[in-house]
């Protein structure tokens, strides 16, 4: 055999072999480099981080809630804190009826918290209510309190009550949330009187403080409504 | 015939070495487009990437994989390398199977010694694969076994005694051995130039590969820093959790979930770096279970929850707990897919009773929850891990094989 043959043939393999790879190697930095310049024409879509938004969050929903986060003062930019109760009915542009009908989805995540008559001081049990339903936030922005007052009796004294059973909710909940100084961006306060969205005895069915007492339409309006609810707004 | 066999067989083991190699740069190399790309992973040669090739990934995306990373965005592959270095092994090995008994035996020899070195240095990969990142990945396997096959031929083939040349008769020239010198009559200068001459060689394809790649290697620098920024400042970042240690020069924002292998192996990369415990981290939680995690209609890492709040119950010891979950992922995702009793038993054998008790109060549950607000209003992606310097978001794709560079571009105090 010719002498030459063999390191003819290595050193032949050799330069095939790593000009070959060369190529490659320098073809696919190319082509890595040209995509890169190149605008994907179709990106994935990447969900983003964003508060809850759940079914009831129907667009009438919505849209009350937005204007109550306006009368409470609760939206971006807004100084003034708290609601004119008393004019719920017109920046909600809605019948008492339909007003609580809103708030039906809410069964479930919200609470009536009970008062004894005529007085705002939250029980024990309304106190414990409260932190459960405080603590169970998950994706929501908002904290609802609507505080009624009573069927019967004055208007001026009814919105009165209702007023400071409103506050006495707000402060226990700032006295758990102590850590929080985002408190008053997150709570929305409603104080109605008698005059508007009382409840019927139907909602005494919804998770209360006083489960085992005695319940009608007189007791379950002499209450707080609490949830957090789950809309982006 | 017998002097020509293991020629064959070191043919055959640098013809695998070449081969994986070259799978390997390709993976590599493709991620220079920073897009997603699966990885090839496999024992079959060009076998279909998967997507599910974590090994092949973590050794990928490890520091050991590549050189020069604080100066070329993922380095320079270290299977660059191989693949020079095999091409000359391959030629190598062709000239001494051609050659047979002709083949001088400074050949043999120097073969059998050169030879060894891929195995060497596969034995140093493997060994760093099973210690530092807990897995061997089949390309590099591949690798290591064409380094092995290829050095047992080389060994065997120096270890074979070539026939005896017949006597010399009448007027027949005297042969050649293949690197030209007479084989009766070796030239003295040769003997020592050509192995000389060979290493050079094998110097130079070794090197040429990474050269050609480092000077084609796109610029990277237009791409960092673009994929946003956190927005807010809200009073929930107060309750993300402070790493701070001793040595913290720049304020980072970590968004991890104790039951994700990528975090995992994100934060082994930043540990092994040595860039974790330069950083003032805050650690937000953000597991990918909706038991707490409102953003998904799915648990991707059941329990994480839980595992979250023993990260925040840790308090001056949320780092040692976030690195225990991190060592005993697995274990813990297996336990939180079996059901809430089976992790917090898990979670109760370490760390103890008070660690449940912390664990199961509303203040914990209320520091995860503002955790994920946080992210929420941020509007951050809803994936982990992700990391941002003094505000501003590192790239998912800069995360990986061009952390060192990235970080080096962006945090250059990091690195004094």
């Amino acid at each position: 055999m010719n002498k030459w043959i063999g390191p003819g043939a290595g050193m032949g393999i050799t330069l095939i072999v790593a000009i070959t790879g060369l190529g490659v190697v320098s073809s696919s930095v190319s082509s890595a480099k040209q995509r890169l310049v190149t605008p994907v024409a179709e990106k994935p879509q990447v969900a983003v981080a964003n508060q809850a938004e759940v079914g009831y969050c129907t667009p009438r929903f919505k849209e009350v809630l937005e204007r109550v986060l306006h009368s409470c003062g609760l939206a971006a930019g807004e100084d003034r804190r708290g609601c004119k109760p008393a004019d719920v009915k017109t920046f909600a542009s809605i019948s008492d009826e339909d007003f609580n009908e809103l708030f039906t989805p809410l069964k479930q995540r919200g609470a009536v918290l009970m008062f004894d008559t005529g007085k705002e001081d939250l029980d024990t049990a309304a106190q414990k209510l409260l932190d459960e339903k405080w603590f169970e936030r998950k994706g929501a922005r908002y904290f609802f309190v609507v505080a009624r007052a009573s069927k019967t009796g004055t208007q001026a004294k009814n919105r009165a009550l209702s007023h400071r059973r409103a506050n006495s909710v707000m402060f226990h909940i700032k006295n758990t949330a102590k850590d929080d100084p985002d408190v008053d961006k997150k709570v929305g306060l409603l104080w109605l009187g008698n005059e508007f969205a009382q409840l019927s005895e139907a909602y005494c069915s919804w998770n209360n403080s006083r489960p085992d007492k005695k319940c009608d339409e007189e007791a379950i309006n002499r209450s707080a409504f609490v949830s957090w609810v789950d809309c982006r707004l | 015939m017998k002097e020509r066999l293991p020629y064959g067989v070191s043919l055959l083991g640098a013809l695998l070495g070449l081969i994986f190699g070259f799978y390997s740069t390709l993976d590599y190399s493709a991620h220079l487009d920073r897009r997603l790309h699966d990885v090839h992973c496999s024992f079959i040669p060009g076998a279909a990437p998967t997507s599910e090739a974590e090994a092949c990934r973590a050794a990928m995306y490890s520091p050991y994989s590549a050189f020069f990373k604080d100066a070329y965005w993922g380095g320079i592959p270290i299977s660059l390398f191989a693949l020079g270095a095999f091409s000359f092994f391959l030629g190598f090995a062709a000239y001494l199977l051609i050659s047979g008994s002709g083949a001088p035996k400074r050949s043999r020899l120097f073969f059998a010694v050169v030879g060894s070195t891929p195995l060497v240095v596969s034995l140093t990969m493997l060994t760093i694969s099973l210690t530092q990142l807990g897995s061997v990945c089949k390309t590099c396997a591949g690798i290591y076994i064409g380094s092995t096959v290829l050095a047992i031929g080389a060994w065997w083939g120096a270890a074979v005694k070539p026939p005896t040349a017949p006597a010399k008769q009448g007027n027949v020239a005297p042969t050649l051995a293949m690197d030209g010198a007479p084989k009766d009559k070796p030239s003295p200068a040769l003997g020592i130039l050509l192995p000389i001459g060979w290493l050079a060689a094998l110097g130079l394809l070794t090197l040429l590969p990474s050269l050609v790649y480092a000077a084609q290697v796109p610029d990277q620098r237009p791409y960092l820093g673009q994929c946003g920024k956190l927005k807010q400042a809200s009073a929930d970042k107060d309750k993300l959790l402070k790493l701070v240690t001793a040595r913290s020069v720049r304020q980072a924002t970590l968004f991890e979930d104790p039951l994700c292998p990528t975090c995992r192996a994100f934060h082994e990369r930043l540990v092994h770096e040595d860039i974790f415990d330069k950083l003032n981290a805050e650690l937000a939680l953000f597991p990918l279970d909706n038991e707490c995690n409102w953003m998904l209609d799915t648990a991707l890492h059941p329990g994480a929850c839980t595992v979250s709040k023993a990260v925040i119950c840790g308090g001056d010891q949320s780092r040692q707990v976030l690195d225990w979950a991190y060592e005993n992922q697995e274990q813990l995702s297996a336990a939180g897919k079996a059901g809430k009793d089976p992790l917090r038993a898990a979670i109760q054998q370490r760390w103890g009773p008070s660690m449940m008790n912390c664990i199961d109060t509303k203040t914990t549950k209320d520091t995860l929850n503002r955790h994920l607000q946080f992210a929420a209003a941020n509007s951050i992606p809803v994936s982990t891990p992700q990391i941002y310097l003094s505000g501003q978001r590192i790239c998912d794709e800069d995360t990986d094989i061009g952390l060192r560079y990235t970080l080096g571009q962006l945090a250059p105090e990091l690195f004094k």
